[in-house]
């Protein structure tokens, strides 16, 4: 190795997404000199705001205020970095075929009288699950927090590594933990069948739990995902509400902003060949362009395939590591589809209010059983022809991201399994938007004759264009094999890698997707404990 | 109060008779109260055609505790145990998947359908009999009260602590693994060969509504893994005589200790007096007054029908009724002519193992997903087992009788009408299934009986048909077994306790809950 290492910095970061961003900002935050080398042109990864169409911009993968941690936020300022989030008093709109749509807001009182159409004794019971679910998903905040522990082993620093737990575990109380732990590995139809009995109620509740699995509503271990939103939620319901004004990529310039300001070195279009390893500790990161530069520290936000069979020689790697990184379940089941529209579509509701109403998150999940059977063809490498699809429509609480006053639309469509059984995905792409465009008309009459653009998202444009293994938004399925001491592979919970001074901040790590900056925050804790 | 008897046991089954053995090994004068005209529950063998011995509805053993083998002797009261290790597969191409008692064989065959699992597939073996070796000692643990563990529950506490340290990482992580996954994804890290994941993964769904690809199946397999450790018939096996005889040796055993049992004495209603279970009432009006009453029924019978609501706290009715027990699986008992054909199957010796209808994971999958919308399997997995293949003693001399254990069948089925024809439907559902493999079956059938899950509910006493006592999901293992705070046996009603497959470690014929309730009631000094 003839070459010079360049640099003297403390810590290199690998990939400027936002776990990326967030651990570089905190390192630095602490008085660490901070280099971070993003492979693209644009950092924030999966959080960009993108102009498809020339003036119409779209928050290409997620959708709303999403899951970012509030603590995350202000320990970043980014508020004062241009983070602004309007708030939308909508949880969920849940369209109905019939037009007897169903509106959750943040007004318990309200709900309850719209559940009152569907269910007097869901009505009822409305309020009592919302403070009790309210309550345990604390636990579930503070999990998200600490650092998983290296299970079985309970040593010192296991134990001080759950203190994030102990002020909510002792909130709640014994009874309401032994809660916690009955409901993580439930299917969250069951829990819901445990409170509710309508159909439309179920549906509309367990809907966005899913957004982030592969699974359908009666598999086990979306009861965790489900407490995981209502903990990230920041609105005390089951799923966030709000609008980040500039669209998500909004989050990532004050991101940027923040890390710059922090000193934190930025540079875009920097992809990464190789990291460095002497003596069995990574010492560095070698770039394509050839250049070389040294760090105490390397820290991956990248996917783990991306990190460990692409990056590190193999050689550093022992067999049982290697086969659980084989192991690791991708399978994502997430398609977009972005549209410019001439006009508000007219969704069809029986008090004709609907128009007033669709500022926030709109679901076509009309009953619970109508999600499950969305899922269902997955396991075959299908999809349903009857889609769970996630709308919002961004414009109307932020008319900035279209410059002609077009309104625009985005919606997640679920499930659209990246392991197609018949065909392949650039072919299919027409068939997806066509089944979309039809599934909304079948709610909003005339809507396919709104459509000015269209601009859609194959499992497999997410994995060619924003570097998602298998289309998976979260660097691997969010299910009960894969939590916790189990993430990113079993036994290396701790943001730490098999090789010395190599560390991993992606949503690969604990407590996975979702865009919470937590994994940064946490991976950085870890570093700087050395 | 004049007491009749030390102990008062409700209900027949294989769990009741085990702890009324127990107990009256330790001197208690046990009564039990059987409601049908034998004893043993869901593990009955019954003559209900002449000279054909059904094995109604349990048909296999293999998850028997050996310390219950043991301890109460079953040996010696006519326990007698047939080796039925060997399985075979038909596929829907012609071919076949088998499994010999010769293991070297066995791993020919696999190595016909992949080279790659042939090699894996000792490795893989070793692996879940270390797992199942691991943690099988907590099937022996009393589950602690959580909510209020007090000094035993966290002696057990730290014992289960100290027991998951003592895996070493590796084997805690696979723990962990089988813990929460689909059986399908778990067995697909280690296999690629189709035909073989589809035949052990039908070890994690037997008894639930999911499917091979629903996370927590994985453990269901470990379940069933457990019984193939023990005793000097280490893989599946048979009672000769039918699966009914394990419950006359469990009863032999607990009269040798002195235990009265009594058929057709269905109970009506436990006797609580200030908040204490005193004795019990019977259909016939009769009253019998014991210092303990012991349930062996499954948790909605015992906490819903046997006492009254406003004896339990309001949070134990909330849970029982949410407690899922969704029976999902069905039983058809054939009487033949003569020993059927199939086609694929060259070594006829094969017809003395079970006989899995199980061709392929998307076969398997398919079955699940037709059922679960309240409907059964178009074409369901069948386990068919010939016990007169090995004990010609159970049929007519050339005539035999075949069990077919049945997945999935829903509780409700309303779309086919009244409950006659869904039973018809469900019925021909089965037999069009084996007729694809074995085309002869139809001509051969003598008799028939078919049981779907509310036929198993009304005849055995099971709620919803659950075989298991209730599904064996993670929030309905140890501490949740049955419910939060009442896993240990015990019940809010004083000297009211509860010994059945709904409690840990649960269901099949292990006689595990039976013990572990006795071990309890004389812990607490009856």
């Amino acid at each position: 190795m003839a070459q010079e290492l360049k640099g003297n910095n403390d810590v290199i970061v690998i990939g400027g997404g936002v776990n990326g961003l967030v651990a570089a900002a905190y390192l630095a935050k602490a008085g660490r000199k901070v280099l971070l080398l993003e492979k693209k042109d644009a950092l924030g990864g999966i959080a960009v705001t993108e102009e498809f169409f020339p003036g119409s911009k779209f928050s290409s993968l997620v959708d709303g205020a999403g899951y970012f941690a509030p603590a995350v936020a202000s320990d970043l300022k980014l508020h004062q970095h241009g983070l602004e989030i309007v708030p939308v008093d909508t949880i969920v709109y849940s369209l109905q075929p019939s037009g007897q749509n169903l509106l959750i807001t943040q007004d318990v009182s309200a709900t309850v009288e719209e559940i009152a159409k569907f269910s007097a004794e869901d009505a009822r019971a409305y309020p009592k699950f919302v403070e009790l679910l309210g309550k345990i998903s604390a636990v579930v905040a503070g999990i998200m927090h600490m650092t998983p522990p290296d299970l079985p082993e309970i040593g010192w620093e296991n134990l001080l590594n759950l203190r994030p737990l102990i002020k909510p575990v002792r909130k709640i109380g014994r009874v309401d933990f032994a809660e916690v732990l009955r409901v993580m590995p439930m299917p969250v139809a069951d829990l819901l069948n445990e409170w509710f009995e309508s159909e439309i109620v179920k549906g509309a509740i367990a809907a966005s739990a899913l957004l982030n699995t592969s699974l359908g509503p009666q598999e086990a271990g979306t009861g965790y995902n489900f407490l995981f939103n209502w903990a990230g939620s920041n609105n005390g319901f089951f799923r966030s509400s709000g609008n980040i004004v500039g669209g998500m990529g909004a989050l990532s310039e004050a991101l940027v902003n923040a890390a710059k300001k922090l000193g934190v070195e930025l540079r875009s279009n920097s992809p990464i060949d190789k990291i460095l390893v002497s003596n069995g500790i990574a010492s560095g990161v070698e770039l394509s362009s050839g250049d070389q530069y040294s760090a105490k520290a390397v820290v991956s936000a990248t996917d783990l395939h991306t990190t460990f069979m692409k990056l590190v020689d193999p050689y550093y790697l022992d067999q049982t590591f290697v086969r659980h990184l084989e192991n690791i379940k991708y399978r994502g089941t997430t398609a977009r589809v972005h549209y410019v529209l001439t006009e508000l579509p007219g969704f069809r509701a029986v008090n004709g209010e609907a128009q007033k109403l669709i500022s926030g998150h709109l679901q076509i999940s009309p009953t619970i059983t109508y999600l499950q059977q969305a899922y269902d063809p997955v396991k075959y490498g299908r999809y349903s022809e009857d889609p769970y699809l996630d709308i919002f429509i961004p414009t109307l609480s932020d008319p900035s991201l279209s410059s002609d006053g077009a309104q625009l639309m985005s919606v997640t469509v679920k499930f659209m399994p990246y392991h197609l059984q018949d065909g392949k995905w650039d072919s299919t792409r027409d068939d997806l938007a066509r089944l979309v465009t039809n599934k909304i008309t079948e709610y909003a009459p005339g809507f396919e004759k709104l459509v000015k653009h269209q601009k859609v998202i194959t499992p497999l444009d997410l994995e060619r264009d924003y570097d998602l293994p298998e289309g998976n938004l979260t660097h691997g399925e969010m299910t009960l094999d894969q939590f916790m001491w189990m993430r990113p592979i079993p036994g290396y919970g701790q943001y730490r890698a098999p090789i010395k001074n190599l560390y991993l901040c992606s949503a690969a790590t604990h407590p996975g997707g979702g865009i919470t900056g937590i994994n940064g925050k946490n991976a950085a804790r870890e570093i700087l404990k050395g | 109060m004049n007491k009749d008897f030390d102990v008062i046991v409700v209900g027949g089954g294989h769990n009741g008779l085990t702890t009324a053995a127990y107990l009256a090994k330790a001197g208690k004068k046990v009564l039990v109260l059987e409601r049908r005209y034998l004893v043993g529950g869901a593990a009955v063998s019954e003559e209900i055609y002449p000279g054909f011995i059904y094995t109604v509805c349990s048909y296999v053993v293999s998850l028997l505790r050996p310390e219950v083998i043991q301890e109460l002797e079953l040996y010696k009261h006519g326990l007698h145990l047939l080796p039925t290790d060997s399985g075979f597969i038909p596929m829907e191409n012609g071919d076949y998947l088998a499994r010999y008692p010769d293991h070297a064989r066995s791993l020919d065959e696999i190595r016909r359908h992949s080279l790659r699992d042939a090699d894996v597939h000792d490795e893989f073996d070793n692996m879940l009999y270390e797992i199942a070796f691991a943690v099988k000692p907590i099937l022996g643990y009393t589950p602690p009260n959580l909510t209020n563990p007090g000094l035993s529950g966290t002696q057990t506490l730290n014992r289960f602590r100290k027991h998951l340290q003592s895996l070493g990482k590796e084997k805690f992580h696979w723990f962990t693994k089988i813990m929460t996954m689909s059986v399908y994804d778990f067995l697909s890290e280690w296999f690629e060969s189709d035909v073989l994941i589809s035949s052990i993964s039908l070890n994690g769904i037997i008894g639930t509504m999911l499917g091979i690809k629903s996370p927590g199946t994985a453990y269901v397999l470990l379940h069933h893994y457990m019984g193939e450790l023990d005793g000097a018939y280490s893989a599946w096996a048979s009672q000769k005589g039918g699966t009914g005889g394990v419950s006359e040796a469990i009863a032999s055993a607990a009269r040798s200790y002195g235990s009265e049992i009594r058929v057709n004495a269905p109970v009506k209603q436990v006797i609580v007096k200030n908040g204490r279970a005193i004795g019990v009432a019977l259909e016939n009006g009769d009253e019998l007054y014991a210092d303990i009453v012991v349930s062996g029924a499954d948790p909605y019978v015992t906490f819903r029908k046997l006492v009254d609501e406003k004896d339990l706290p309001t949070e134990l009715v909330e849970s029982i009724d949410n407690f899922k027990f969704r029976g999902s699986s069905g039983k058809v008992n054939l009487s033949l002519d003569a020993l059927p054909d199939f086609p694929a199957m060259k070594d006829k010796s094969l017809m003395q193992g079970g006989i899995y209808i199980c061709p392929s994971t998307d076969f398997m999958e398919q079955a699940y997903d037709d059922a679960k919308y309240d409907d059964f399997s178009k074409r369901p997995f069948l386990e068919c087992v010939i016990p007169t293949a090995v004990d010609p003693s159970m049929a007519p001399p050339g005539k035999h009788v075949m069990s077919i254990f049945v997945q999935w069948a829903s509780y409700n089925m309303p779309k086919y009408g009244d409950r006659d024809q869904q039973r018809e439907a469900f019925g021909n559902a089965v037999l069009d299934t084996l007729a694809e493999f074995c085309p002869n079956i139809k001509d051969l059938i003598l008799h028939q009986q078919v049981l779907t899950p509310w036929d198993i509910e009304d005849s055995i006493g099971l709620t919803q048909g659950n075989i298991f006592g209730g599904e064996l999901t993670l929030d309905q293992l140890f501490f949740f077994r049955p419910a939060i705070g009442w896993a240990d046996y015990k019940t809010p009603i004083r000297n009211y306790y509860q010994c059945g497959s709904g409690t840990h470690p649960g269901g099949g014929i292990t006689g595990g809950p039976g013990r572990l309730a006795a071990l309890r009631i004389l812990k607490d000094g009856a």
